[in-house]
């Protein structure tokens, strides 16, 4: 099967392309979907299949194909060539492939508890008795937890990438994720929601370290606590403390998506927007000293992890915000060319059938040097939000909002009553430029980044320490 | 299992191993598509992309166990696999809380809902659509156009154990065009169509361009409850919510403010939401479900009263109704909404609004609480004052942060007009109008 990556791309040099790579992706995922304690259904897939793109006349041509003979995969190439050519009669710019440190390397991440060896019983049996604590949670508080949905996925990714220019590529990628939606109800105060997601590279001994019983009681117990205690929150100008999981959000939608390069250059312009750096903006202060910012594929067990992007470029870490001040943007080979720089490998895709763009991998604000003990003490009244339900941003990622779901007062330094839905709504600069003080702890949560047309949902990580911001506007939902 | 499979043979093949292996019920869809898909930005094209994909995905149940996988390796030896290894994982599943066979056909279907239009795959006249596009918008003024061309065909050979064999084309043309005169001044508009002689993609750049012209020089806007002009867009955004979180499974876990409203008026009287894939020649036509059963036109929201939650067989038996004809198989879900019209023009809707907010699009919409409706989502591209019936500056910067149940009671009235939408942020097709909506909340980002 592998023979085809080479074919792929020697038929492509020899229609005439400039450039030529190709990715065979097999991705095995295994999913159960738990609601409210019943099994909905348990699946499995298996996706495989070639995705190839061509650069001809300075035009990109991108075909996927999952019936793998030569005579079909030829047949899409010709089609990918003739689409290219023609579209290159539009072009005013030249696409070329910019530099980048290729790879020649095999990457296999090895779980310690293959998915293979876990049964099926065990995997429901976690779930059942995380839902469980769950209800054992909402009753030890008297209120009901009338929706509960959970869902469990273990997956495999195999990709071997090989360009025209040299790269070659194979890695074997093992994830765990899970998401949860909890709501949990009293009949005189109503409904409160939360959902959250798990995920990180590696074997099943990732689930079972998560200990989903105990953090299944934890979530619902805060989230009962909240529906009882929660009181309007107070509103006006205050200092904020956010826990790492709104920090987390923060740095991914306030500059991780503003550093795309191909955002920058209006790529995704009708669809996820551009963004309010432009090419120039590299040393631009956007925030206070305290504010550093990275994006790193390399984190071991991150959600987000590779070492090689799906061009072949070897990842490393990027620092986007240096002391307040624009670093660097995120590339691929496209963009790095159009900037003068190299790929710094940010280049990824979610299936066989999807083209690689410009992505974040694991976006976390960079931990300062406080405890967080140390970050209330010195507020006298503020506001601690320690998570987050609703959140949106503006599609050139500077007007945006996130509204507070476990929140509490900080009066004298200490942390006071619940507080209901207070509203952090900000620009970018406005926020980071009000941080005064990061903890040193670090914490990460999964996501599943939305970018792209066809939409591709990819995994990353966002994080975090606790931080402080001094003097922004906080309102009631 | 024949030696040299024929695909659309595949589905009763698997459907007839899967029973002899112990299932009591089997579904088999295979589908084969073909996607074109040209994204332009800048005024030129940036990638033009091919997708040959035959995927085929199987349900089955051994009574209240249940199992599905999904393959794209089609070959005997990895089908018999897939159907040996789905069987033996339902086997080991605990059983749900509920039965329900799947229906049993065969069934009859409307043959003009099984054919798709012929559209045109050839790179050169979708180049020419993206061309006319690009050249629509610039020629209202814009300055550069950005969007996504998307052509396809499919079929889909469904077979299950309920007797039901049959084929379904789809087949539709998309474009979407965000027009800019600067990055603050933008405009967007999309045509989409089953048929290619109601695709109109240099329209669609016109209108883009206008509104984007119509937009420059944006002020900053006032926070506040404002009466509201919605364009076709947005509306369709906040018609799809409702539509979507009418699925039977999603009210059962929890995640649509729909819940325990059968019966109740939910929205205004001026408000009727149909499902309605039964309509030829629309992009979200199909002529039966994942189940096999014939798709049906069904109100959703009658005169503002909620009149059904979209079902399977699955999710009928557990809320003990019918099943609507909206599987998914695990999630049902709508085909094809459509908003029933109002009865005056869009001039006079907006000669209603003495002091309010025209709204052109909206993106990004994300819920603070699934089951009360508290959200929030971000205008985009043209925003406008209204004062005095009259349509005027250009704003920017403002949030709508209302609730889906409020916004639905709060609606004043439709246009005549209504449009067919579909795009990134708008996923079911969609006929809707403009619709008017009092003291809807617009909230800002302080500096």
């Amino acid at each position: 099967m592998e023979s085809l990556v080479e074919f792929a791309i020697d038929s492509a040099r020899s229609m005439g392309a400039e450039y030529a790579e190709a990715r065979l992706q097999t991705d095995l995922r295994e999913s159960i979907i738990m609601k409210n304690g019943v099994l909905e259904a348990s699946a499995f897939e298996e996706y495989r299949g070639l995705g190839v793109r061509v650069l001809v006349n300075g035009s990109l041509g991108f075909a996927s194909i999952n019936i793998l003979r030569k005579r079909n995969v030829e047949g899409a190439l010709r089609r990918a060539f003739r689409m290219a050519r023609l579209a290159s009669k539009l072009m005013r710019r030249e696409i070329l492939m910019g530099k980048g440190d290729l790879g020649n390397d095999k990457v296999e991440v090895k779980p310690r508890v293959k998915f293979a060896d876990v049964d099926l019983d065990s995997r429901v049996s976690l779930l059942k008795e995380a839902d469980e604590q769950a209800i054992a949670a909402a009753s030890a508080r008297d209120v009901r937890v009338p929706a509960r949905m959970t869902s469990l996925d273990t997956w495999i990714t195999e990709k071997f990438i090989a360009t025209s220019d040299g790269a070659n590529i194979r890695s074997v990628i093992p994830r765990v994720a899970l998401f949860a939606f909890i709501t949990v109800f009293h009949p005189q105060k109503g409904p409160v929601q939360r959902y959250f997601n798990l995920g990180e590279t590696g074997g099943w001994e990732v689930a079972e370290r998560w200990n989903l019983p105990k953090l299944f009681y934890e979530e619902t117990y805060a989230l009962s606590n909240i529906l009882l205690e929660a009181v309007k929150p107070p509103e006006g100008k205050m200092d904020v403390v956010l826990g790492p999981e709104v920090v987390g959000i923060v740095s991914h939608e306030s500059c991780g998506h503003p550093s795309e390069a191909d955002r920058i250059l209006g790529r995704e312009a009708a669809q996820a927007g551009e963004t309010f750096l432009k090419k120039d903006s590299i040393g631009l202060r956007v925030g206070s000293p305290q504010v550093n910012v990275a994006d790193d594929p390399t984190l071991k067990g991150s959600f987000g992890f590779y070492i090689y992007d799906e061009e072949g470029v070897k990842a490393r870490r990027r620092i986007l915000i240096k002391e307040g001040v624009v670093n660097e943007f995120l590339h691929n080979r496209e963009t790095a060319s159009v900037f003068g720089v190299e790929s710094n490998g940010a280049s990824r895709s979610v299936a066989y059938n999807r083209e690689p763009i410009v992505r974040m991998a694991n976006t976390f604000f960079m931990p300062g040097d406080y405890s967080k003990e140390e970050l209330l003490e010195d507020v006298r009244d503020g506001i601690y939000i320690k998570n987050f339900m609703e959140w949106n941003i503006d599609d050139r990622r500077f007007n945006q909002r996130y509204v507070g779901l476990e929140a509490y007062k900080i009066e004298n330094g200490e942390l006071k009553n619940l507080v209901r839905n207070p509203v952090l709504e900000i620009t970018t600069v406005r926020l980071w430029s009000a941080v005064d003080a990061a903890g040193k702890d670090l914490e990460f949560q999964a996501a599943y980044c939305g970018k792209g047309d066809p939409m591709q949902g990819i995994p990353v990580w966002t994080g975090g320490p606790h931080i402080r911001l001094r003097g922004v506007k906080i309102n009631g939902a | 299992m024949a030696h040299k499979i024929k695909l659309e043979e595949i589905p009763l093949s698997v459907v007839d191993l899967g029973r002899r292996e112990g299932a009591t019920d089997v579904s088999a869809a295979l589908t084969e598509s073909r996607r074109i898909m040209i994204r332009f930005s800048n005024n030129e094209i940036t990638v033009s992309k091919l997708f040959l994909d035959v995927t085929l995905d199987i349900f089955v149940m051994v009574e209240k166990h249940r199992a599905a996988t999904s393959i794209s390796t089609i070959s005997q030896r990895s089908i018999e696999r897939a159907v040996k290894n789905v069987v033996k994982i339902a086997k080991a599943t605990p059983p749900a809380d509920v039965y329900a066979p799947l229906p049993q056909g065969p069934f009859s279907y409307d043959r003009n809902l099984l054919k798709a239009p012929k559209i045109p795959l050839d790179p050169g006249t979708l180049t020419a659509y993206v061309e006319s596009a690009i050249k629509g918008a610039l020629e209202k003024g814009a300055e550069r156009a950005a969007g996504t061309l998307n052509a396809h065909r499919a079929r889909m050979h469904l077979a299950t154990s309920g007797d039901v064999y049959a084929s379904q084309e789809i087949s539709g043309l998309e474009i979407s065009v965000r027009a800019f005169m600067s990055e603050f001044a933008t405009g967007h508009a999309v045509s989409i169509a089953s048929r290619p002689e109601d695709f109109n993609p240099e329209e669609a750049g016109m209108r883009a361009g206008e509104i984007a012209k119509a937009a420059s020089n944006p002020k900053p806007g006032e926070p506040g409850k404002y009466m509201a002009l919605l364009g076709p867009l947005v509306f369709a955004d906040f018609v799809n919510q409702v539509g979507s979180l009418s699925s039977a499974f999603l009210v059962d876990a929890g995640q649509s403010f729909l819940i325990d409203k059968i019966g109740l008026e939910v929205a205004s009287k001026k408000f009727t939401l149909i499902d309605d894939p039964s309509l030829v020649g629309t992009l979200g036509a199909r002529a039966f479900d994942d189940e096999g059963v014939p798709t049906r036109r069904k109100s959703i929201i009658e005169e503002g009263v909620l009149k059904t939650y979209l079902h399977n067989s699955l999710t009928a038996k557990k809320f003990g109704v019918e099943t609507t004809g909206n599987a998914g198989i695990i999630v049902p879900h709508p085909w094809n909404l459509i908003v029933e019209p109002g009865s005056k023009s869009v001039d006079d809707l907006t000669s209603e609004v003495d002091d309010g907010i025209y709204v052109t699009n909206d993106w990004y919409l994300r819920y603070q609480n699934y089951r009360t409706g508290d959200f929030s989502t971000i205008p985009r591209d043209g925003m406008f004052q209204i004062k005095r019936g009259e349509i005027l500056a250009s704003i920017k910067e403002l949030r709508i942060s209302d609730n889906m149940l409020r916004i639905l009671q709060n609606i004043i009235d439709l246009s005549i007009y209504r449009t067919w939408v579909r795009w990134w942020e708008v996923e079911i097709p969609t006929l809707t109008p403009y619709a008017l909506i009092s003291e809807l909340n617009f909230t800002k980002s302080r500096m």
